[in-house]
């Protein structure tokens, strides 16, 4: 599968508070890193799936990783796109019915990779402009807990590449 | 590398041999019951002719199958997974493809309109039923008969919020759910249990 690296400049937030913590002491701590860690973020697997011409909702699915221990707070398109992007997640309810829920933060756990899938988490695109068209793509940007963002091009198809 | 390539043999080898070794019925993917639904007998208006309501009952034409879904067309995650993996199936089946019939009731009719439902599913199907009734009483009743459950709510902020289950239901021409398609049985569960499922029909075990 074709990966997308993307070199983060943003500081991660919470290795500025690991740092901060230690500067009370006299003694060296050697843990801390010399300079700040920053974030780094391969996506992929992006994609979209096509939306039938009376479809107004869209999804984005997708597989990220980052070099940090992070959160996924949010998630934007163009307004060519969509009026409104979410970040979704389907539920199983007591009752055995299905619905969805936005979700303010998705914790990530440094190295291992969080998936955005059918039937679980996934970018919701909301009040579509046009119906999404297998071939093309939509560029997504993801916003983290960190303060880093990275933008990945999902390809629109019928179903997961 | 290797390893990866090893396991996926084993497992290609053991899912090859399981239908094999089994039963006809336990052949299927979807789940069945010792009591299975009998819905042939439950009707609701079809509007998938122009918008004209037609009676339809709850069961396959003679020698088909009759897949049903309970949805709406603003859903952007369980229905399009699941009809898409409806039309995955039946590419896959060939011209087998022309005895499964597709029927999708909406739980969202305020918003679902006859204009919206129909171009909606016939980008997942040819032989389809759109299914739309506003008496809330009349789709409570479908619904029960399918132990299915939906709501439509307006949260705080305005946004209208749908439930549903996620099941789709596979039933013949005596109106029996013959299997029952958990949300993520995916494309080649769904075929599987058509080719089984029609197999029993082309041998007379079933109608």
């Amino acid at each position: 599968m074709k990966k997308t690296k993307f070199a983060i400049v943003a500081v991660a937030t919470l290795s500025l508070g690991a740092a901060s913590c230690g500067s009370g002491s006299e003694t060296t701590d050697t843990t801390v890193a010399a300079t700040p860690a920053v974030a780094e973020y391969v996506v992929d697997g992006a994609w979209a799936r096509t939306s039938p011409m009376e479809a107004t909702m869209g999804a984005v699915y997708l597989n990220i990783t980052s070099t940090v221990d992070d959160a996924l707070v949010g998630a934007s398109v163009s307004t060519e796109i969509a009026a409104m992007t979410q970040v979704h997640e389907t539920l199983m309810n007591a009752d055995g019915t299905m619905g969805m829920q936005e979700i303010a933060s998705v914790p990530m756990t440094a190295n291992t990779p969080l998936t955005l899938a059918p039937g679980g988490y996934h970018i919701m695109l909301m009040e579509l402009v046009k119906p999404l068209v297998v071939g093309e793509t939509v560029s997504v940007t993801l916003t983290f807990a960190s303060g880093g963002t990275t933008t990945v091009d999902a390809i629109v198809s019928e179903e997961a590449p | 590398m290797k390893k990866i390539s090893q396991l996926l043999l084993a497992l290609v080898a053991s899912t090859a041999i399981l239908p094999a070794c089994a039963t006809d019925s336990s052949s299927l993917m979807g789940m069945t019951r010792d009591q299975p639904l009998v819905v042939g007998s439950i009707s609701l208006p079809d509007v998938s002719e122009n918008g004209v309501s037609q009676n339809f009952f709850f069961k396959a034409e003679e020698g088909h199958l009759l897949t049903v879904f309970f949805g709406y067309t603003m859903c952007p995650d369980i229905c399009p997974t699941s009809l898409s993996d409806f039309r995955s199936a039946l590419r896959r089946l060939g011209d087998r493809a022309q005895k499964i019939d597709l029927a999708f009731v909406t739980v969202d009719p305020q918003r679902d309109t006859a204009e919206k439902l129909i171009p909606f599913l016939g980008s997942y199907a040819t032989n389809f039923h759109a299914i739309r009734t506003s008496d809330a009483s009349q789709l409570s009743l479908a619904q029960d008969a399918f132990l299915v459950r939906s709501s439509v709510t307006t949260d705080d902020s305005g946004h209208i919020q749908v439930t549903h289950t996620g099941t789709g239901f596979i039933v013949n021409s005596d109106g029996i759910v013959v299997s029952e398609l958990p949300f993520g049985i995916g494309p080649d569960g769904m075929e599987n249990d058509f080719n089984v499922l029609l197999n029993k029909i082309e041998t007379g075990e079933m109608k």
